[in-house]
């Protein structure tokens, strides 16, 4: 073995995507070599998934061929994917919630005591992946009640079970926090070094790709832009090579105040205390004021309470103590209609869920809210169709919404174009406060550079902001002021142009903040 | 784009129709039956032969396929109107059963129970009745909507049960409370002056047809171009999404319900007065899932629901002539139709493939939009 050449393991060879209206793949052809791991990069839409799913036998390409360890395939189906040891995470885990871990890495391969399920069977297998690779995870805990990051391990046991030599990651850091995220790549070069395994890794962040892979491959606009050795290449690169242009996240303009910030804040929190779905409390005594002009900041390690903070202030949730203002009218009680008319609008953490409404149109989704409006509506009942899609039209374009058109499903779009379609509503309201959660999760950087210039310029025009995010990096670039929580509680308060990251870390970690870091005093919580 | 997209659709339906017509064909002839011969019977059983100014009001064999159209028409709008709202109802029969049996109940007794009514024009009552038969069919929608909204309790399951409640129930007042003298199971009859004038006789189509159209009319209008069909649509699609955006999701869900019960109760009346004049055991309420499936295929289109309803009223009243004419046995007949659903059912899928076929031969008809 060690005196031939080595043959890839995988070649894909002037592979072509057809869907209808969009060429996903453009004649690629690609090599991966085993026991390396290969970072596929590209924006939204270049064909990364597509390219990978054709791998795993979900599309059939429309031409070009497949070799999988010396075999060639025109298509290859999920089964003999399997078969061939592929594996593949993907970026919506495909997880049973009410099953245990036990019983979801076996499913499908289920083991038998005579026509019974054996689930103690099961949890063995379990407990015996678990030891093998070093994967710590709970099997008798329903998924349901696992952190993302431990659902996605899940996934990876489960296509170890099923014996995958080759394992396609999709978007894996997209979901985790940054100790996740080094969690994660633990793992990946522990199963790359002690079992050979090959891992393709699906991203578009540029400085994961940079620490974990040997390989990077760049697509654009479904072709293959490049392949290199990551030695050889830096971010700005990769960059430029999956826009076609120079963008590396800079500075973004920010205006100083031109006036004190006004009396009364804009949303104004009081010792909220706010329970999860669990009925456990998720947020307990939160207080903090946003003013307008400003843009203030959640850091904290994902389930810590930020997602129940978002849903309290936007009506979304009940409230189970405490008081939430918005420009000075209490909401506990009111519903995110009325907060909405109170000048509230909202980014939600969840676009598939929350965001839009996933087979309706791109028109259907933009025009909501202002639908009762002229020209929308002749005297609130009568809708006109003219007005709503040539608006659709002009937002798309403002917005850079890529689509066949505006009358297109929204379901259809790529992530990146889909939270397009959330943040062009909720940013053309008029409204003088923005609650924005995880707004560039599975953006690409293209998209991303672009959200932020857009929450800069609301900021500027004196919007007041609430931005939660689970990446540091996009807090430092935006925030003016930025509050770690943990365990639904705040733990430290600070200026990004001068804390220190670990100072950061180790609150968001649930540690207090030092007395001589405090960058202002925290005057709400005495309210 | 927009009518492109309908061209296309219009066109594939046609298709559709024709391969399913010919499939039929082929079973027509498997069975030593001239197709021709058939599908002739099946036309001239559904629109008769009386075409000409004089003698078109005799013509019954087109009377019957508008009345059937009609059930259908409502029915399926009925459907779709729920379905809007993200409900499904299946209890179209128990609340046309209660409008129907409130229509017959007032029909007779109105002006007895109410004296004050007795002087009042004959437009008047039909009104009242027509409003009380809705108001039933909207109650009876009612309960399930809530309990879905409220308790999370599958509409589907509650309306299903329902129904049988609604029938037993008006099989009960048909044969007790309410029995008719000397009668079977049947209610008193309607006031003379009540009955709607039919026409097209001996079918079964007579002036309720215009409000069925009116109805119609109202609905489509109201789910396509009104912004409370749009705040429905919105609801019943992703009703978390609706609530962010700051609509009453269940209020629209629950509405949705309402409407599609109220028309089906209005519809149960519209039989009572239009040809049944008194409620009884007999009264057929099976056309509901007819409509149901019209909706289905239709992909809850009002606009192509009201189309596709004429299509199949054709089927539905050639069939019988078909059968008398060619001797092809009725069972044949539903084999025919059911194969003609499933193509129109697949119509969608078929399209699909066609693009994706086309898209290969042809990728550079297919613009990159990603460019």
């Amino acid at each position: 073995m060690s005196n031939q050449p080595i043959q890839p393991i995988v070649e894909f060879s002037h592979i072509s995507m057809q869907f209808p209206g969009v060429l996903a793949n453009d004649d690629v052809s690609l090599s991966i070599m085993p026991g390396e791991v290969f970072a596929l990069v590209g924006e939204n839409g270049a064909g990364k998934s597509t390219l990978m799913n054709i791998l795993f036998g979900i599309n059939t390409p429309s031409a070009g061929t497949i070799t999988v360890k010396g075999k060639t395939y025109k298509s290859l189906t999920s089964a003999q994917a399997i078969g061939l040891g592929i594996g593949m995470v993907h970026q919506h885990f495909m997880l049973v919630p009410s099953f245990s871990v036990a019983q979801n890495i076996v499913l499908g391969d289920e083991p038998q005591r005579g026509i019974l399920y054996d689930l103690r069977e099961a949890k063995r297998i379990t407990e015996k992946l678990v030891a093998e690779y070093g994967l710590e995870v709970p099997p008798d805990e329903p998924v349901k009640n696992l952190s993302v990051g431990l659902q996605q391990r899940v996934e990876i046991l489960k296509t170890l079970h099923r014996g995958a030599e080759i394992l396609i990651l999709d978007e894996p850091t997209a979901v985790l926090t940054p100790q996740e995220t080094d969690e994660l790549f633990d793992v990946i070069r522990g199963i790359v070094r002690d079992r050979g395994m090959t891992v393709i890794i699906i991203t578009h962040k540029l400085g994961e790709v940079m620490a974990i892979s040997n390989r990077v491959g760049v697509l654009r606009h479904g072709r293959l832009a490049g392949v290199y050795e990551t030695a050889d290449v830096d971010e700005r690169k990769l960059a430029s090579l999956m826009v076609g242009k120079d963008v590396l996240l800079g500075l973004l303009e920010r205006n100083q105040r031109e006036q004190p910030i006004p009396e009364e804040p804009a949303i104004s929190v009081r010792n909220l205390t706010v329970r999860d779905n669990r009925g456990l409390e998720a947020v307990r005594g939160m207080s903090f004021d946003v003013h307008r002009g400003e843009i203030v900041g959640i850091a904290g390690v994902e389930g810590n309470g930020q997602s129940e903070l978002v849903e309290a202030v936007t009506g979304m949730r009940a409230i189970r103590d405490g008081e939430v203002y918005v420009f000075g009218k209490k909401i506990n009680r009111l519903s995110p209609g009325k907060i909405r008319k109170l000048g509230l609008s909202h980014v939600p953490e969840d676009r598939l869920a929350t965001g839009v409404a996933a087979q309706a149109d791109i028109t259907e989704n933009l025009v909501i809210g202002k639908h009762r409006r002229w020209p929308f509506s002749v005297l609130r009942v009568h809708m006109r169709g003219g007005p709503a899609r040539r608006y659709a039209r002009k937002l798309s374009g403002e917005f850079d919404i890529r689509s066949a058109g505006v009358g297109t499903e929204v379901g259809s779009l790529s992530g990146g174009n889909m939270q397009k379609v959330v943040v062009a509503r909720e940013f053309s309201f008029d409204t003088q406060a923005l609650v924005i959660a995880q707004p560039t999760r599975g953006v690409d950087i293209g998209a991303t550079d672009f959200f932020h210039q857009r929450i800069m310029d609301k900021r500027n025009q004196g919007c007041a902001i609430l931005l939660v995010s689970a990446d540091l990096d996009e807090l430092y670039r935006l925030s003016d002021r930025m509050l770690t929580v943990y365990e639904g509680r705040i733990t430290g308060e600070f200026d990004p142009a001068t804390a220190p990251r670990e100072e950061v870390g180790r609150c968001m970690m649930g540690a207090d903040q030092a007395q001589d870091s405090k960058t202002t005093v925290n005057e709400a919580s005495d309210g | 784009m927009k009518w492109k997209e309908r061209g296309i659709y219009l066109l594939s339906l046609l298709i559709s129709i024709v391969l399913g017509l010919g499939v039929g064909a082929l079973l027509m002839l498997a069975t030593g039956h001239d197709p021709i011969e058939g599908y002739t019977a099946m036309v001239n059983g559904a629109l008769g032969s009386k075409w000409d100014a004089d003698t078109i009001l005799k013509n019954s064999e087109l009377g019957n396929t508008l009345y059937r159209s009609t059930l259908l028409i409502i029915t399926g709008l009925a459907t779709a109107v729920a379905s809007d709202a993200g409900l499904f109802n299946v209890g179209g029969q128990g609340q046309m059963c209660l409008g129907a049996l409130v229509g017959a109940y007032l029909g007779a007794e109105l002006t007895t129970i109410l004296p004050f009514t007795a002087g009042w024009p004959v437009w008047l009552l039909i009104v009242v009745c027509f409003l009380a038969a809705t108001l039933a069919g909207a109650i009876y929608a009612l309960i399930p909507a809530l309990m879905k909204v409220r308790l999370n309790i599958s509409e589907v399951v509650s309306t299903i049960l329902l129904n049988s409640v609604a029938l037993t129930f008006c099989t009960y007042m048909s044969n007790g409370p309410l029995k008719a003298q000397g009668k079977g199971t049947q209610t008193a009859a309607i006031l003379k002056d009540l009955e709607f004038t039919r026409f097209f006789k001996p079918s079964n189509l007579s002036q309720a047809v215009f409000i069925a159209a009116g109805m119609a009319l109202v609905v489509w209008y109201l789910m396509s171009r009104t912004t409370f069909g749009y705040e429905m649509r919105m609801a019943g699609r992703n009703s978390r999404f609706a609530k962010f955006s700051g609509l009453k999701a269940s209020t629209l869900a629950v509405t949705g319900m309402v409407i599609s019960g109220a028309l089906c109760g209005a519809l149960g009346m519209l039989e009572v007065f239009g040809w049944k004049h008194r409620y009884a055991v007999d009264l057929s309420t099976d056309f509901y899932w007819d409509g149901m499936l019209v909706a289905m295929i239709m992909r809850y289109k009002p606009l192509g629901i009201i189309l596709m309803s004429f299509f199949f009223g054709i089927l539905k009243s050639g069939a019988i002539r078909m059968q008398s004419s060619t001797g092809i046995s009725p069972e044949l007949i539903q084999v025919i139709q059911a194969i003609i659903i499933f193509f129109m059912a697949a119509e969608q899928g078929m399209i699909l493939r066609f693009r994706t076929w086309r898209a290969r031969r042809h990728p550079q008809h297919e613009e990159v939009i990603s460019a």
